[in-house]
């Protein structure tokens, strides 16, 4: 439905590095990465507001790359909305349907239908926009874009502003849009919960380059790239080691940051320099009230809690193992992290369990520097 | 002690006003002692007056619509266009600001005097002491300005505006013309009454490429100057004060139009 090949354009000391990206019909593809990745300049590209320097651009099977934006039938919803101040709700909604000569039958009936799925009936007869909350802003700008009938709606970064219950609303919205008129949608965000949420296919794009595409559950287990794994774990719970060898029970045994032990896989062999990782919902607490499991029998650690953030359902709590220099991150469910009674200070005994450990090879590369960083991993900063 | 430090603070910063604005007033109450009130009902309505104020008005809104024309896409090229020389022809279009009203009259008259001026006064266009004289005097003096003025107006318009309206269908110029000119429309209107209001107090430029002929190519301003050489004071004081009710009603306008309470 949608193909981007070999994307190149250059801004600046930025440069969009060969993108291929391709969406099949009614698909909803995330393209998740940190401010500064390239996003918006791709969206801009797929929309035909600059042309560029090397790649192509294909909607339906037709090459578009030189077409003018009006004429690509694709719709856009930016980040500022940019609903336009000079005009009323109904005119602002009715602006794209009119600019391409739709009949005006249609543009009634789907006039009715948008304002009745985005539950606008209340708000389309006011004069200035400036009266409207900032959600009704957000779905009169996404009826607009809808209006059109387009192809692919490009999404950009369109829920930031917004408080968390009308952000969730919209993000439902969005999902049963995409479900019911059965739209092609490209949302760009920063926001990894967002994505994860949204559901569909996730690009993660870093750095002008798209370093993984899949669903949810392959970065969150699986990623592919060490970029990839420091932007969603906010560089966290990342260590550096070597690969010693074999063990008899053919796992593989690393030591660095820490002594861990790994499922074997083909891609590493002893004396490799490579990058093991974990989630922090990944991480248990082993009770010693309770006997263990065979999961989390290996990489077992001695712990000093270090600090607990405490983020209403959830709580990140930092340990230190002893004698070691890394600090590892727990997310625990409340319910968990009362029953535990855990608090700074005490000694934890904690398990990175050996199927959730990922591991990527140290392709020499420095750790990429992400400009948005959630309250977390400030807080993780300041620790260090 | 901080109550002492904030009254202090506040003396210092109204104490310039309040000089500035008894200044003034007192520059504009000198005419006092020469203003004579049967005499200015009498020349009020006299052609001494009425003729420098028509001809002010007429060629003043003549040149400030003909600027706009021209500054309106020139300030829309500048503002949304990146292109080689962009600097260099923003800068460039400083220097009638900058420069003296008599240097450009004077570049004025020494143009008609090439080949191209020559050939365009033969064609039946007057320009050196006449009525045309005056409008591309004045044209000359507000043209760059408002370039200046409506770039600034296109550059405070997020283009993201332009954008989405070409994504939803518009082409460039249907984008320009059904978003940034209805949004412009407020900045626009403020440009052209500044620009129309320096071009009706324009006097070295005027003076020079039309000159100060009675009851031909007078303006306000150039019947003070005639005015003053005759020492016809009476007549001096009158357009002076026309000339300031029109400044202050223009003034009072541009800040009425764009929303800004003093």
């Amino acid at each position: 439905m949608i193909r981007v090949e070999s994307l190149y354009q250059k801004k600046g000391s930025f440069s969009l590095k060969g993108i291929n990206l391709a969406l099949s019909e009614g698909e909803y593809v995330t393209v998740l990465g940190p401010s500064g990745a390239g996003k918006t300049m791709l969206l801009e590209i797929i929309m035909g507001l600059h042309r560029p320097e090397s790649g192509r651009v294909f909607l339906n099977g037709a090459e578009v790359t030189n077409l003018p934006p009006e004429r690509r039938g694709i719709s856009y919803l930016p980040q500022d909305l940019a609903i336009f101040p000079h005009l009323s709700v109904r005119d602002n909604i009715l602006f794209g349907a009119r600019m391409k000569g739709m009949k005006r039958s249609e543009i009634v009936s789907l006039f009715v239908e948008l304002t009745r799925l985005l539950n606008l009936e209340g708000v389309i007869g006011r004069k200035h926009i400036s009266t409207l909350s900032s959600g009704e802003k957000q779905r009169v700008a996404l009826a607009r874009a809808l209006m059109t009938r387009p192809v692919l709606l490009l999404l950009d970064e369109p829920l930031s502003a917004l408080d968390a219950f009308i952000k969730r609303q919209l993000q439902i919205k969005l999902r049963e849009i995409n479900r019911t008129v059965g739209t092609t949608i490209i949302h760009v965000t920063h926001d990894r919960e967002e994505a994860f949420m949204l559901g569909g296919k996730i690009a993660v794009m870093i750095n002008g380059k798209i370093e993984q595409v899949g669903n949810g559950d392959d970065l969150y287990y699986r990623p592919v790239a060490l970029p990839v794994a420091q932007f969603l774990l906010n560089n966290c719970n990342i260590f550096k080691v070597k690969m010693i060898g074999n063990l008899p029970d053919g796992n593989f045994y690393l030591n660095g940051d820490l002594p861990l032990i790994v499922a074997a896989r083909d891609e590493i062999k002893p004396g490799d320099h490579v990058y093991a990782g974990i989630r922090p919902e990944e991480v248990m607490v082993i009770r010693s009230d309770r006997p263990f499991s065979s999961p989390i029998m290996e990489n077992q650690f001695d712990c000093l809690v270090i600090d607990i953030l405490k983020k209403g359902g959830t709580n990140s709590v930092f340990v230190k193992p002893a004698g070691k220099e890394v600090t590892i991150e727990m997310e625990l469910p409340t319910y968990a992290f009362q029953d535990l009674s855990i608090r700074i200070g005490e000694h934890i005994m904690v398990s990175l369990k050996k199927k959730s450990l990922w591991v990527l090879p140290d392709q020499d590369r420095q750790p990429v520097k992400f400009s948005e960083q959630t309250e977390t991993a400030k807080k993780i900063k300041k620790i260090f | 002690m901080n109550s002492l430090r904030e009254a202090t603070f506040r003396i210092g910063i109204f104490s310039p006003l309040v000089i500035l604005v008894v200044y003034f007033l007192l520059l504009g109450l000198a005419q006092g002692p020469f203003f004579d009130s049967t005499e200015f009902v009498k020349t009020l309505g006299s052609q001494e007056i009425l003729f420098p104020l028509k001809i002010s008005l007429i060629t003043a809104t003549i040149a400030t619509l003909l600027a706009t024309a021209v500054a309106l896409p020139a300030a829309y090229a500048l503002s949304r266009f990146n292109f080689t020389g962009k600097y260099l022809i923003d800068t460039f279009l400083d220097i009638p600001i900058v420069l003296s009203p008599i240097a450009l009259g004077t570049l004025i008259l020494m143009a008609l005097n090439t080949a191209i001026g020559r050939s365009i006064e033969l064609r039946g266009v007057s320009i050196s002491y006449s009525l045309g004289g005056i409008v591309v005097a004045q044209f000359t003096i507000i043209v760059a300005m408002s370039v200046r003025l409506l770039k600034a107006v296109f550059d405070e318009i997020n283009p993201r505006f332009e954008q989405v309206a070409r994504v939803l269908g518009c082409s460039a110029h249907g984008a320009f013309f059904r978003v940034s000119l209805p949004l412009a429309k407020k900045g626009i209107l403020a440009s052209f009454v500044l620009a129309w209001a320096r071009a009706i107090g324009e006097f070295g430029a005027t003076v020079t490429v039309a000159g100060t002929i009675r009851g031909k190519t007078e303006t306000i301003p150039t019947s003070i100057y005639l005015a003053m050489a005759g020492a016809d004071l009476n007549r001096v004081v009158i357009l002076i004060t026309i000339l300031v009710i029109i400044s202050f009603s223009v003034l009072l306008l541009i800040r009425i139009i764009a929303g800004v309470k003093s």
